[in-house]
């Protein structure tokens, strides 16, 4: 039987998929447009599949590609590991395993009519990228989309094309920022939780959804809780070595929680009574 | 129809454990040659001597298995599937697609099964549980408590969870309680007898004595200690446990209700085709909340220790309405610096009660 989330039975054998192209994102990070399985793949924006590169393992990845497009999906990967760096070592036409998809997605349907706010840290614009490719596709849901992304520096850009685009057209809000900037940066310097402060918005009619390391997480909690956005509208996804997906390994547990069956996508008022490096991510209350 | 109840006598024991063998796959307990005293789970063959093994294990009683009854459900490591580097999957022969008996299973694990059924049957079901859950027919037997023992505490004395049969040793024989058909099924080869008012005494006997002979104890209630580990700051065990813990993570081995797991590819010698393993995990090891990046988690030992206690007896008693423990005493037993479970469960209580 293949798994999927809406599976009631798990066997955890993935199906293969194919490796369609891989793009060169930034020093250390590309993406893959893999094949869905039977050219048909469902999921939600913020949801994960287990990728298997057989011989090294399975480890999960974020989908970073529009849920309107259902015959490849898209999965954006940091050389960290030893799954990341076998998938990149493959080519087009090479084959991996998926199981999938897992966890729940952004809340798209209480973020409806509202304001939304994303802050990416990083790579952390992998696990955005899907939710605001979704908000553009149907604008008219939505009211503003501010997009604040910040990056080491200029060359670890991701999704470079979709900046541009998410620059030039009237649908976006977007801003960048470097942590160091060289000959070919002309923009922002600095931290990205700061842009935060730096742009008027109504706190009360916010969803913010907030991806990167702890420090960002962080940062932009702080700076939102300040502004007035209400707790349960601060929306982090967070990451973990899920061997399962489904709650069973006990490798994501964060208290009583299974980062892969309750979240990954948490609001900060799930997380703020909760410890285990969440208190890494939270600002202190 | 036969009555719930039955009894037979021990020396029809060999003969029905033989005609068990022969009808299909035996797992039960084995004494260890190389250490005397220390048991474990085994398929039974079918020759005399290993039957009358068996058959004295259960009617003297045998200590708990060093490595719990769940083994024959979800194994310490198992292929889960073949593959080729190109991409190919194969899923693994079952291994166990016939019906198998379990036999000699003890109430508290008994209860760990049961524990471990709501675990992996909550949905999404782990398939390879259940599977295995459904070809096995169960014998479970009753038993006395040693040193470590504390089912009073954990209310699982008299377990008689999923199990088709259970035996209890009374004078001159066993009290056979028929709990299913598949039940039934295996008493009919012999001769059995309806239980008598005192054959049921006897049974009652026996379990009054196990409950006399339990000594070690919570001082608490459960839902009671569920909330101590809730609402207390109770880091001064946690760090006097963890100075004495060394991670190795022999209370995961040895518990009968620990379900975590890892999985890992094995490569072939010819590197183009190869296995994926799963195999039991341990929350007390180093790099087991280790996430992408190097950040860990748990890096801390008492952050360790603590989780341990905190989900056996917070998490996942308010998952499952039962705490994941059943007092079988296998990690006090099994523990290479001799923390017990239950000095440490008190200690617990005994801080929360002064801090209050």
């Amino acid at each position: 039987m293949t798994v999927s989330g809406q599976t009631m039975v798990i066997d955890y054998i993935p199906v293969p998929v194919s490796v369609l192209q891989v793009i060169d994102e930034a020093p250390g990070v590309k993406t893959f447009s893999l094949s869905a399985p039977q050219d048909e793949m469902a999921f939600e924006a913020g949801q994960f599949v287990q990728i298997s590169v057989f011989g090294y393992g399975e480890a999960p990845f974020t989908i970073c590609s529009s849920p309107a497009q259902r015959h490849h999906f898209e999965i954006c990967v940091s050389a960290v590991g030893r799954v990341s760096n076998a998938l990149h070592r493959l080519a087009a036409g090479d084959r991996v395993g998926m199981r999938g998809p897992f966890g729940n997605p952004f809340p798209l349907e209480r973020a409806r009519g509202k304001d939304l706010f994303f802050v990416a840290g990083g790579t952390g614009m992998a696990c955005l990228r899907s939710v605001i490719s979704h908000c553009r596709e149907h604008r008219s849901d939505y009211g503003r989309l501010i997009i604040a992304s910040g990056v080491k520096s200029p060359e670890q850009r991701l999704f470079v094309p979709d900046l541009r685009l998410w620059h030039q057209d009237d649908q976006t809000e977007l801003h960048e920022t470097v942590d160091k900037a060289d000959e070919t940066w002309q923009g922002r310097v600095g931290v990205v939780a700061d842009i935060i402060n730096e742009i008027d918005f109504n706190p009360r009619n916010i969803i913010a959804f907030v991806v990167g390391p702890p420090i960002v997480f962080r940062f932009a909690a702080q700076n939102f809780l300040e502004k007035g956005v209400a707790e349960e509208n601060i929306y982090f996804s967070l990451e973990r070595r899920f061997q399962c997906g489904v709650g069973k390994c006990g490798h994501c547990q964060i208290n009583d929680l299974y980062v892969c069956q309750d979240g990954p996508v948490f609001s900060y008022s799930q997380l703020k009574a909760r410890s285990e490096a969440v208190e890494a991510t939270l600002p202190d209350s | 129809m036969q009555s719930s109840i039955r009894t037979f006598a021990a020396a029809d024991l060999p003969t029905l454990l033989h005609d068990w063998v022969c009808s299909q796959p035996v797992m039960g307990p084995k004494e260890r040659r190389d250490q005397p005293g220390f048991y474990y789970f085994d398929w039974i063959e079918s020759r005399d001597a290993e039957l009358k093994r068996l058959a004295r294990l259960l009617a003297d009683g045998y200590g708990a298995t060093t490595i719990p009854p769940k083994t024959a459900f979800f194994p310490t490591r198992e292929p889960l599937f073949r593959f080729a580097t190109d991409g190919h999957v194969v899923p693994e022969k079952k291994e166990q697609e016939k019906d198998f008996l379990l036999v000699g299973v003890h109430p508290c694990d008994l209860a760990a099964l049961s524990l471990l059924d709501r675990a992996y049957g909550y949905p999404p079901a782990d398939g390879r549980w259940r599977q295995r859950r459904r070809l096995a027919t169960i014998v479970g037997i009753d038993c006395l408590p040693d040193d470590y023992c504390f089912c009073t505490s954990m209310g699982t004395s008299a377990s008689r969870d999923g199990c088709d049969l259970f035996l209890t040793p009374i004078d001159g024989g066993f009290l056979a309680e028929v709990h299913s058909s598949k039940g039934q099924e295996l008493l009919q080869g012999t001769h059995t007898e309806e239980a008598r008012e005192k054959d049921l005494l006897a049974g009652e006997d026996f379990l009054g004595k196990k409950i006399a002979a339990t000594g070690p104890r919570l001082q608490t209630g459960l839902e009671e200690f569920a909330e101590i580990l809730e609402k207390t700051d109770l880091s001064d065990v946690w760090e006097r446990t963890a100075q004495r813990c060394y991670s190795c993570g022999s209370c995961n081995t040895t518990c009968p209700t620990c379900f975590c797991f890892d999985m890992e590819d094995s490569l072939e010698s010819n590197l183009t085709s190869g296995v994926r393993y799963r195999s039991w995990g341990s929350c007390q090891l180093l790099d087991f909340a280790l996430i992408a990046g190097g950040t860990n988690t748990r890096d801390i030992r008492c952050q360790r220790v603590a989780h341990r206690w905190h989900r056996k007896f917070l998490y996942l008693q308010r998952q499952f309405d039962r705490p994941y423990c059943t007092g079988c005493g296998r990690c006090s037993r099994a523990c290479t610096a001799d923390i017990n479970i239950v000095d440490v469960c008190n200690e617990l209580i005994k801080l929360a009660k002064e801090k209050k």
